[in-house]
């Protein structure tokens, strides 16, 4: 009787030790953040003073490709000529890089949140004076 | 042992209504604090650091709590106040100094609706009249939280050290001390929020450095801002129609005359009466536009500017106002700090 009940608990250790596997996780895959098409500025702020409403900013376009843009440079901008782009980090972007033909990269804060359902771009960077921050929101324009 | 004889009748009614009274004092007295002083000059040179003390009390304290002090200074941006600030405090319910930390940007405020702190500082205590849009809320708080015991009447003295920047200014500071878990627009106890913090506004600050007065206190024509930019910046013109009389006091309709000079002796007019330099009116005589100099006056990519002159005109160009109601120009030189 006492090996019986041995035995059933080495049965029964056995099933629970074989009974745990494990289990591999596979966390989501961030995607690659996509910019290509025209962007318009549609929020402007300098020091925080909104400047939107006092300054006409409809007609700057900047059009990314897969890794160049084109820019028409009517307003202070972090860049004047066109040229490539790249991300610091493709998946998990914290700057955007800039560089104009035979220049060097300039390098500018990026975010890219989703604000009632549509993507901004929201750049901050200082064309002027290092003491004066501008933010400029984009968005995708047709 | 002693038979303890409840009141009955009229007698119960009377001890009823002085419990519930001393009880319903006991809720209304609720935590409220103040600012009893602020010292700091009235005048300093520029580049130098600003010294103030803060002398702040938390009074009839009705409950325990336990919570951040926090504190708020409105300043000039020109002062990147949030890099070149230092602030400790010592008071009767802490040992020691203690060295308190910058509260990040963006940080939201409790009871504010979700702004900041220094958005809901700026919506709250407000701008202590100074005229230029180029001020700020810079906020601090304790390291760590603090018990505050029913009862308790705690004194704080705030310590505050501003490197100032070199501009010549004239500006109106502000303070406002409170704590972390009411905030600004806490109603507790039925009370009103200003119970739940303290405000100081000192008399205005002069800053002595080289160049023409930046006056954020008294109404002028029109001052540029930012106070420092390059031509790749955008500037702020305003005009502030009823501050001097002048010949466009009455004027419905504005526009801005400039011009450019450029760093090699060049100089570049632009003064057209047309939409484009027409100023956006704001109401109440006041008029602003906002323009990118190098887009304003055509520069070509070797051109820059060293400053600027500029009048103020009506729609026909033939009534003109300058410096302090004047012909003369206003000037604004291109410059940072």
């Amino acid at each position: 009787m006492r090996r019986l009940i041995k035995t059933n608990y080495a049965l029964l250790l056995g099933c629970m030790l074989f009974a745990c596997k494990i289990e591999h996780l596979n966390p989501p895959n961030e995607p690659m953040k996509n910019i290509a098409g025209t962007w318009g500025i549609i929020n402007a702020t300098r020091n925080g003073t909104n400047l939107t409403s006092s300054f006409d900013f409809s007609h700057f376009r900047i059009v990314f490709t897969d890794s160049t843009y084109t820019i028409d440079s009517l307003v202070p901008f972090i860049v004047t000529h066109n040229g490539k782009w790249a991300f610091d980090n493709p998946q998990y972007p914290f700057d955007l890089i800039f560089t104009q033909t035979d220049s060097a990269s300039l390098e500018t804060p990026f975010q890219f949140p989703v604000a009632n359902g549509v993507r901004n771009i929201i750049l901050t960077f200082s064309p002027g004076c290092p003491s004066n921050s501008y933010v400029y929101t984009l968005q995708q324009v047709n | 042992m002693k038979k303890i004889k409840l009141p009955t009748g009229r007698s119960a009614w009377n001890w009823i209504w002085k419990i519930t009274g001393t009880v319903i004092v006991l809720v209304i007295v609720a935590c409220s604090i103040s600012i009893n002083n602020v010292s700091q000059p009235s005048t300093i040179a520029g580049g130098s650091t600003l010294t103030s003390t803060i002398t702040a009390g938390i009074n009839q304290v009705n409950a325990t709590q336990t919570s951040a002090l926090v504190v708020g200074i409105l300043v000039p941006t020109q002062w990147n106040a949030a890099n070149n600030t230092t602030m400790s405090y010592t008071s009767s319910a802490t040992s020691g100094t203690q060295v308190m930390n910058l509260i990040p940007t963006g940080t939201v405020a409790p009871t504010g609706g979700g702004v900041s702190w220094q958005t809901d500082m700026l919506n709250t205590i407000g701008t202590a009249g100074n005229l230029i849009n180029e001020y700020e809320w810079i906020a601090f708080e304790s390291p760590t939280p603090y018990t505050v015991n029913n009862g308790d009447n705690i004194t704080v003295t705030i310590t505050v050290n501003i490197k100032v920047s070199q501009t010549n200014m004239l500006f109106n500071m502000a303070y406002v001390v409170c704590e972390s878990s009411d905030g600004l627009n806490s109603t507790a106890y039925s009370l009103s929020p200003s119970t739940y913090y303290g405000t100081f506004f000192p008399p205005s600050l002069r800053v002595t450095g080289p160049g023409t007065l930046l006056d954020f206190i008294d109404p002028q024509l029109s001052v540029i801002t930012p106070g420092f930019a390059t031509d790749n910046d955008i500037i702020t013109l305003p005009f502030n129609s009823t501050a001097v009389q002048n010949p466009l006091t009455n004027a419905s309709q504005v526009f801005l005359c400039a011009t450019g000079y450029t760093t090699t002796g060049d100089s570049i007019k632009v003064c057209q009466q047309t939409s484009a330099n027409q100023l956006q009116s704001l109401g109440g005589g006041n008029f602003q536009t906002s323009i990118w100099p190098r887009g304003f006056f055509g520069l070509s990519a070797a051109q820059s500017l060293d400053s600027i002159e500029y009048v103020f005109t009506d729609a026909t160009g033939a009534t003109i106002v300058g410096f302090n109601g004047t012909t003369t120009p206003f000037s604004y030189t291109f410059g940072c700090q």
